[in-house]
């Protein structure tokens, strides 16, 4: 379809409400960056945002704050705090001044720490994402490839309103230019992606945020796709853990 | 209403806000949630209309944006608009998924529609207009009305909003239609159409 059968669709689109065919066609415009739908759509994005404003006003608690901030590492004094690797990039810059290091070797050793404290700070968002779910008081669990010995082995946790952990070992590697993607399956209905991961020395956890609806949902399953990601799954699971008939 | 026309019509200094962001700085989520949160709040509250549910499902948007911050543009990004859509995004899955609904690729869309949330406020109507905004909606139809609060607040397809109406999914269609050419006639907005 062209642009011009689509622009009638944009606010549709914008208040997702839009059928197929024309939800596809312009999510696929949008992925290819036309120009066209792209202003359009933006267009009846700001007039959808506006028709929020007459939600009523209403004031959270104030411990929500504290608990997002904490959520990121931030006021928290378990693990390994932000503030501890910028200390330590202070403290090598000094100790680099103090040695006489060159400028070019302090700039190369503050941009890997500059990087090390981004993956770091990553790295307790995602583990705070999945303590969250495994602490949630609805987390059900199901386990995968328990009765085998070689294959993946592990569990995968689902929580009502967090999202979904996994955490599996005995991962073979991927091939080049392949990834791991796990499909959330609902019973009687095709499989919803669920993100992409990579397996490290064979492990691999990964947190699907997000509401599930675990009296609709089967199984969570793992298949190794295109970099990309698909929509559907292309290749047969290398992971199937059946979620149990009653959560508990 | 007012704290979500600023989080709509933030000044330039959201960009030096999305840069910190960007470097991972805690403070500035602390700014971010000081400036939006409450707005993100009302918005799920009106949604999931369970005041724990929202708490968590805005720490939820909050800690999305916190690691998708990368997809906005520190140079033109609009972030108040993108971690609103998230909030609702959010709270409209969280509906669906706990009404055994059909759910909506909204990954995909938070990730791959980012772009669209660039140099938005230089393109939103000025406040005035976003202040008409509850008016507007005041004075539409009730059965126009009816049909964009569903379709916003309570995130129904058109299909579902006929069987919840009892109307034929084409009236449902012509409401939606009707409204919303009506909300852009008195907000003013540019007509895409």
């Amino acid at each position: 379809m062209n642009c011009d059968e689509l622009r009638d669709h944009y606010d549709l689109y914008a208040l997702d409400i839009a059928e197929e065919p024309e939800r596809g066609e312009i999510r696929t415009h949008l992925q290819r960056d036309c120009e066209v739908c792209m202003a359009g759509v933006k267009r009846s994005l700001e007039t959808v945002t506006l028709i929020g404003a007459s939600a009523p006003w209403a004031e959270p608690s104030r411990q929500l704050r504290r608990r997002i901030l904490a959520s990121v590492g931030f006021e928290q004094r378990a693990g390994v705090p932000w503030w501890a690797s910028a200390l330590a990039i202070a403290g090598l810059g000094m100790l680099a001044l103090y040695l006489g290091v060159s400028g070019k070797q302090y700039e190369q050793t503050a941009a890997r720490l500059r990087t090390e404290l981004r993956e770091q700070t990553a790295q307790i968002a995602s583990l705070t994402e999945a303590f969250a779910i495994l602490s949630g008081p609805n987390t059900t669990e199901a386990s995968f490839g328990g009765a085998q010995p070689m294959p993946p082995q592990g569990k995968v946790f689902l929580n009502p309103v967090r999202g979904v952990l996994l955490i599996a070992h005995n991962l073979p590697r991927t091939p080049a230019n392949k990834i791991y993607e796990m499909w959330i399956i609902p019973k009687g209905a095709r499989p919803v992606p669920a993100g992409l991961f990579q397996s490290q020395d064979g492990r691999a956890m990964h947190v699907q945020s997000g509401a599930v609806n675990l009296a609709t949902t089967a199984a969570v399953a793992v298949t190794v796709e295109n970099e990309a990601g698909a929509d559907q799954p292309t290749t047969q699971p290398v992971i199937v853990a059946a979620l149990p008939a009653t959560p508990r | 209403m007012l704290p979500l026309i600023l989080a709509i019509y933030a000044g330039p200094e959201e960009l030096a806000l999305i840069a910190r962001l960007q470097r991972r700085d805690p403070q500035a989520l602390a700014e971010l949630y000081d400036t939006y949160g409450r707005a993100a709040y009302a918005l799920v509250l009106r949604v999931v209309r369970d005041r724990a549910i929202a708490e968590d499902l805005v720490q939820e948007t909050f800690l999305r944006v916190w690691n998708r911050i990368h997809l906005i543009n520190s140079e033109k990004g609009a972030i108040g608009p993108w971690l609103l859509a998230i909030a609702r995004n959010r709270a409209i899955d969280y509906l669906r998924s706990s009404a055994g609904r059909e759910r909506n690729l909204i990954e995909l869309n938070e990730t791959d529609h980012a772009p669209l949330y660039r140099e938005m406020e230089a393109e939103i109507p000025i406040s005035d207009q976003a202040r008409r905004v509850k008016a507007a909606m005041d004075r539409l139809a009730p059965n126009h009305r009816t049909v964009m609060e569903l379709a916003y607040f309570e995130g129904m397809s058109q299909s579902e909003m006929s069987v919840k109406m009892g109307q034929p999914l084409g009236t449902i269609k012509t409401w939606v239609r009707t409204a919303l050419q009506s909300l852009r006639d008195e907000l003013g907005v540019a007509v895409t159409s």
